[in-house]
């Protein structure tokens, strides 16, 4: 828990503060899916590209769905909860990525990234203190377990894949 | 003249990433790096224009141009001359400079060694991946012994060098580690970094996915490192990061090795200093040519 936040008591965080960083969450992971898409754009894996983007606008309607949200509760109040107190909640890590990736490991990049969400929420929800908030988390804590069914159901519906060959890591001449 | 209480602009990490994209392999330990340098400058909040961003040559030499800061991709090994350069001229600057290991240790190697004696208040970020990946996998400065590569068929033959252990034996103030599996505890050093008075260390175990070995990825990072803070290393005794740093290569450690707890004056500091006596003797602007017309 402590390593994906800076800064931020989850047991005392108020109901506005808890909305402000699942949208950061939510925001974090829709540009880390740019960037995976940009990456592999620039290496000549449109497939995997492809799925990236797809995750973006996933992660950028849950992003607005939930400004929307805190914006009907709370106005223009100042947030106190910034970027730079998150690291890597929803979002994949860096190293998830390769160069030749498939979409199935591009998937599986994915599901693990919702996996952590899970968890995470999971953890912060036992944490709190106040009712609300804990709704909030429980909620969220929710959609990444349902996120996680969807990502498996797309996962099973892929062909399966051959053996990997072995020069997955070698990157394509730019 | 008019006053206004407007608040001071704050700065959030997004206003020190630049429109170019990266185009390291995907994967890449870097991207870890540069997202940790974006938080540490947001978390110090000087304006980017206030921030010059030196580097030399290789992969992690392409940072600069990542960051909003003024930036100069400058010569292999020749970086941090170069920052220290800029420091002295222009003191309100603040001053990173980065690069690989090669970079560092090979190719520039021996401008480290002075830019720790002169103490000029820079920030070093090396990014040790332990190979040179940009030319496609040699031998590099850090490459563990007995590592095949197309330049060491057999297995290298030489000692790696101790990023670590160099530094704090040339008398280094602020020495630490970090790596990407850990993006908060290495935003956390590099601001440590830049906030000390003086020249800083950070090396940074940031993999090399295409050419670096399995062992030394970032999930194996995540594994294996330990905080320094965790195991009691108390970060004011400079024997006893000395002894952690031996363990380089062996043992991954996380954090502060050494900060000198009554850091010294910096070069500017005491360039400051000298001019202040010269000066009082010197004779006034005005008849500055005179000592030349008496001749």
């Amino acid at each position: 828990m402590t390593d994906k936040t800076r800064s931020i008591d989850l047991a005392n965080i108020s109901l506005r503060d808890a909305l402000d960083l699942a949208v950061l969450v939510e925001e974090e992971a829709k540009d880390r899916y740019e960037e995976f898409a940009d990456q592999m754009e620039l290496h000549h894996n449109p497939e995997a590209a492809r799925f990236f983007r797809f995750m973006l606008a996933i992660e950028a309607k849950h992003e607005s769905r939930l400004a929307e949200r805190r914006r009907g509760l709370f106005g223009d109040e100042p947030r106190s909860v910034k970027r730079e107190m998150i690291f890597d909640i929803e979002a994949p890590e860096y190293d998830e990525v390769r160069a030749n990736m498939t979409v199935r490991q591009a998937l599986g990049a994915s599901l693990r990234a919702e996996t952590k969400a899970f968890e995470f929420f999971e953890a912060a929800a036992g944490m709190v203190q106040m009712k609300d908030v804990q709704d909030i988390f429980t909620e969220l804590r929710e959609e990444e377990r349902e996120h996680q069914a969807l990502v498996r159901q797309e996962i099973a519906r892929l062909p399966p894949e051959g053996p990997a060959r072995d020069d997955d890591d070698e990157i394509v001449a730019l | 003249m008019t006053t206004t209480n407007a608040p001071l602009p704050t700065y959030q990490a997004k206003d020190y990433k630049s429109e170019l994209k990266p185009i390291w392999c995907p994967g890449c330990g870097d991207f870890g790096v540069v997202q940790a340098i974006y938080r540490a400058l947001a978390a110090i909040g000087r304006p980017p224009h206030e921030i010059a961003f030196v580097s030399g040559i290789g992969c992690s030499s392409r940072i600069p141009g990542y960051t909003t800061a003024y930036g100069f991709n400058s010569v292999h090994g020749r970086a941090l001359p170069i920052a220290q350069g800029i420091k002295v001229a222009s003191p309100e600057l603040l001053v990173l400079v980065a690069g690989g290991d090669g970079d560092g240790f090979s190719i520039g190697g021996g401008h480290v060694a002075h830019a720790v004696r002169r103490n000029t208040d820079i920030t070093y970020i090396v990014m040790d991946n332990q190979i040179y990946g940009l030319t496609k996998g040699q031998l590099s400065p850090t490459s563990p012994k007995g590592l095949h590569t197309v330049t060491s068929e057999y297995g290298s033959l030489e000692e790696a060098v101790n990023p670590l252990l160099y530094v704090l034996a040339y008398g280094a103030n602020f020495v630490a580690q970090g790596t990407p599996a850990d993006m908060a505890g290495l935003a956390e050093v590099i601001e440590a970094a830049i906030r000390f008075p003086g020249f800083s260390f950070v090396n940074v175990q940031s993999p090399c996915v295409t050419f670096g070995e399995d062992d030394q990825q970032v999930k194996n990072h995540r594994a294996t490192m330990q905080s320094l803070a965790k195991l009691g290393h108390d970060p004011t005794d400079r024997l006893a990061a000395m002894g952690l740093a031996q363990k380089y290569g062996k043992e991954l450690h996380t954090g502060v090795f050494y900060k000198n707890p009554d850091p010294p004056p910096t070069m500017n500091a005491l360039i400051k200093e000298r001019q202040q006596v010269l000066s009082e003797k010197a004779p006034p602007r005005s008849r500055i040519f005179d000592r030349f017309l008496q001749t």
